[in-house]
């Protein structure tokens, strides 16, 4: 009766836990208790719990814990990459003359056709402020876009710098629970609860960033990231912090050994991969095509002349994404952009001319493309490495949930199959009763035999 | 296989997020009518869309230039036929003042038309641009009243000054494709536009050839107006080929918007092909999604009812 009650205490713990987290059932193993001799031999005395077991499979677990890095990886850039992309502000929608975007794209064609216009018109003073109102718009979204571009980096060394916290959390957890197992187990039996929470903690981790383990003869469980360990069995080695290679792109190495981690996976390292390599790239093409613009425009409108006979101005100032400005000069009185190509004719067009047609010439600081090409193909590539982060996530998650659902057929709990096992521990736990009442019975019929 | 009862709601959630995320998308696409927005959902189909959108506004504004530079051939056409009838006109007045029978009554009269066709001439050669309000015969100094008279004791114009430029604007009205409608007043020099009123190439000089009509009919001298009757046939024919230049120019305006109109169509379509959606695949696959939805809606509901509890009394 002991036994089936153990058995039931055991199928009330997998109910209660069925929602719990990283919870693996647990199983009364019971065996047939040492028979007893008598004169006719042995006879059986009734069964015995020997061990409460923990039905988990380290294979799964690992399996899970590496899928983890994996997927936490591909997050890691995937949030970064979409950021970027919304960077940009590069979407498409039907207006009324027809699609288009409204980002830099966009803005990039305005300004010269702005020139267009200068160039039809090159007395108009409509046509000169409206220049001057499409070269500020353009500058305005260099600006913006450049902004949130550095304020992205600023953003991703913070989350950086949060998933560490995070991961030092988890690894004091576990050298901590390791701690508590071996003390727990050091009498003999399984800690199945701290287990669990233990491996928790590492598919936690996982996510995070990726790292190797090794187990010892009292179950504990060290790890190690980027060959260093930082966990040691139940001493806490090292913890991670973040630091700066220069130029604020933050890295990660052990806080106390001060060793440069090279991560192989996790958030950690997506993020660190897509801020470093996709992000770096999209800011510098984005200052390139900035600086490129300037110069080319520059080079043009300086020699011109305006209806004034002025000339030598530049008509951009600053050098990158972030300082693009038009020459306030200019924006203060457009009568000053010089579209004529000779002091003595106001009317003359042929500057204007040219600085429209940089539209459509190949710029050789721009790898021989035109700048919206350029541009196009640097927001096709954010573009490129989005959808594949989504792909990747997608594909990731998909084989997690396999793998969820392959570890939960060996560790999660079943209802039905709990309250089935209720059922029959029950009936046991019944039967045993009704043999105790029987055997009773026989007792009271031969101590009546003497009355 | 084992199933533990966490693995249903993991999976459903699972399922009812991703068919959500697709009738979203498709949705948006149905809304939208486009089914590339952002970099993302089509990478190349996003950069070719970028550059077709910007070719297409590009080709609006050459479309604008070009409606500019037709309003101003427009006008630029109304001076020259008046310009024509004038010079066509001068020409019948050397004739008539040529002749044996003039009078010196007449040719003082004929003098006195063509004083006043010089004053109208001017007038024409300082024309100003009703959009831009230049002036159309200065060439590209245009800021400057071109021709400025210089005027005798009676009043009479006795010399022109011409102060513009013989340089002409190019204008784009197509992919690297440019045209002028502009035509200098003067043109003294080889290259460049004809001069309207000058030009050495021809040898018209119209305002000159009407002064010295004007001052050979009133000094009765009929030999020489003579000479001004061949002069006057130049200046024809160099207004004729103005005309004849500026209906080129205008022709190739009309054909350079058509085919501007035909290839911004021609744009729309292939922006359509890369980016837009196609509705009734849309449509028709919101709808399986909306199905889907439904059946892993019912079906979840339908399992997450059953256990065994049901079953125990």
């Amino acid at each position: 009766m002991q036994t089936q009650m153990t058995a039931v205490q055991v199928t009330g713990q997998n109910i209660a836990n069925v929602n719990t987290p990283g919870y693996s059932r647990q199983r009364a193993d019971m065996t047939e208790a040492l028979a007893t001799p008598t004169a006719n031999g042995l006879v059986g005395s009734g069964t015995q719990v020997v061990r409460i077991q923990q039905l988990v499979s380290e294979l799964m677990n690992n399996q899970i814990q590496s899928q983890n890095s994996d997927l936490g990886f591909q997050q890691g850039r995937q949030t970064a990459l979409q950021s970027a992309q919304d960077a940009l502000s590069e979407i498409l929608s039907n207006g009324p003359n027809g699609t288009g975007s409204s980002g830099l794209s966009s803005q990039l064609t305005d300004l010269f056709s702005a020139f267009q216009a200068v160039a039809t018109s090159p007395n108009s003073t409509a046509a000169r402020q409206s220049l001057i109102g499409a070269a500020q718009t353009l500058t305005a979204s260099f600006n913006q876009v450049g902004g949130k571009l550095v304020d992205l980096k600023s953003g991703l060394n913070t989350s950086l710098n949060n998933d560490v916290d995070s991961a030092n959390k988890y690894l004091s957890q576990i050298a901590g629970l390791n701690a508590r197992i071996a003390d727990a187990e050091v009498s003999g039996g399984t800690a199945n609860d701290l287990r669990d929470q233990r491996g928790l903690a590492l598919e936690n981790l996982g996510k995070l960033v990726n790292f190797s383990t090794s187990t010892d003869t009292k179950g504990q469980i060290s790890v190690s990231i980027g060959g260093q360990a930082l966990v040691s069995g139940r001493q806490l080695a090292d913890t991670l912090k973040t630091y700066d290679a220069g130029g604020g792109q933050m890295l990660v190495q052990t806080a106390t050994g001060g060793v440069n981690l090279t991560l192989a996976g996790g958030t950690m390292q997506g993020t660190i991969d897509a801020r470093d390599n996709e992000l770096a790239s999209l800011q510098s093409k984005l200052d390139s095509l900035a600086s490129n613009l300037i110069s080319a425009v520059n080079t043009v409108h300086s020699g011109g002349f305006s209806p004034s006979g002025t000339t030598g101005a530049n008509f951009f100032t600053g050098t990158s994404a972030a300082t693009i400005s038009v020459n306030s000069a200019l924006a203060n009185n457009p009568s000053l952009i010089q579209a004529s190509g000779s002091a003595a004719a106001s009317g003359d067009n042929s500057v204007a001319l040219q600085l429209a047609q940089l539209a459509s010439a190949a710029q050789a600081g721009l790898g021989g493309d035109r700048f919206g090409n350029f541009y196009g193909a640097a927001v096709a590539k954010i573009g490129t490495a989005l959808n594949n982060a989504n792909t990747q996530v997608e594909n990731q998650q998909a084989v997690g949930e396999m793998l969820s659902t392959q570890r939960g057929a060996i560790s999660g709990v079943n209802i039905d199959e709990e309250m089935s096992n209720m059922l029959m521990f029950q009936r046991s736990y019944a039967a045993s009763a009704e043999l105790l009442k029987t055997v009773d019975q026989m007792i009271q019929t031969t101590l009546a035999m003497k009355q | 296989m084992r199933v533990s009862t966490h693995s249903y709601t993991d999976a459903m959630l699972g399922q009812f997020n991703s068919l959500a995320a697709l009738q979203y998308s498709l949705q948006s696409r149905a809304s939208t009518g486009l089914r590339v927005q952002t970099a993302a959902d089509d990478p190349v189909a996003m950069a070719d869309t970028l550059g077709l959108a910007a070719k297409k506004t590009a080709n609006a504004q050459w479309s604008q230039n070009i409606t500019t530079l037709s309003d101003r051939a427009d006008v630029i056409y109304s001076v020259l036929q008046s310009l024509q009838s004038r010079t066509s006109r001068a020409g019948e007045i050397a004739t008539a003042g040529a002749t044996a029978t003039a009078s010196p009554g007449d040719l003082n009269n004929l003098a006195t038309e063509v004083n006043a066709m010089i004053e109208d001439a001017v007038k024409l050669g300082n024309t100003k641009d009703p959009t831009g309000g230049n002036f159309l015969f200065g060439g590209t100094a245009s800021g400057s009243t071109p021709f400025t008279v210089t005027r005798n004791a009676s009043g009479d114009i006795s010399a022109v000054a011409y102060n513009g430029n013989s340089a002409v604007n190019q204008t784009e009205i197509s992919d690297g494709l440019t045209v002028s409608v502009d035509v200098p007043g003067v043109n003294t020099g080889s290259g460049n536009a004809r001069g309207l009123f000058t030009d050495s190439q021809t040898g018209g000089d119209f305002l000159n050839h009407l002064i010295s009509l004007r001052d050979n009919l009133r000094a009765g001298n009929k030999t020489a107006v003579t000479a001004d009757s061949l002069n006057l046939k130049q200046d024809e024919n160099n207004v004729a080929y103005q005309v004849a230049n500026n209906g080129v120019v205008q022709n190739r305006l009309t054909t350079a918007a058509a085919y501007l109109a035909d290839h911004s169509a021609a744009l729309d379509k292939s922006i359509a092909n890369k980016s837009g959606a196609d509705l009734a695949e849309t449509l028709v696959s919101l709808n399986r999604a909306q199905n889907g939805y439904q059946a892993a809606l019912s079906s979840s509901v339908k399992v997450m009812q059953l256990s065994i509890l049901n079953y125990i009394q």
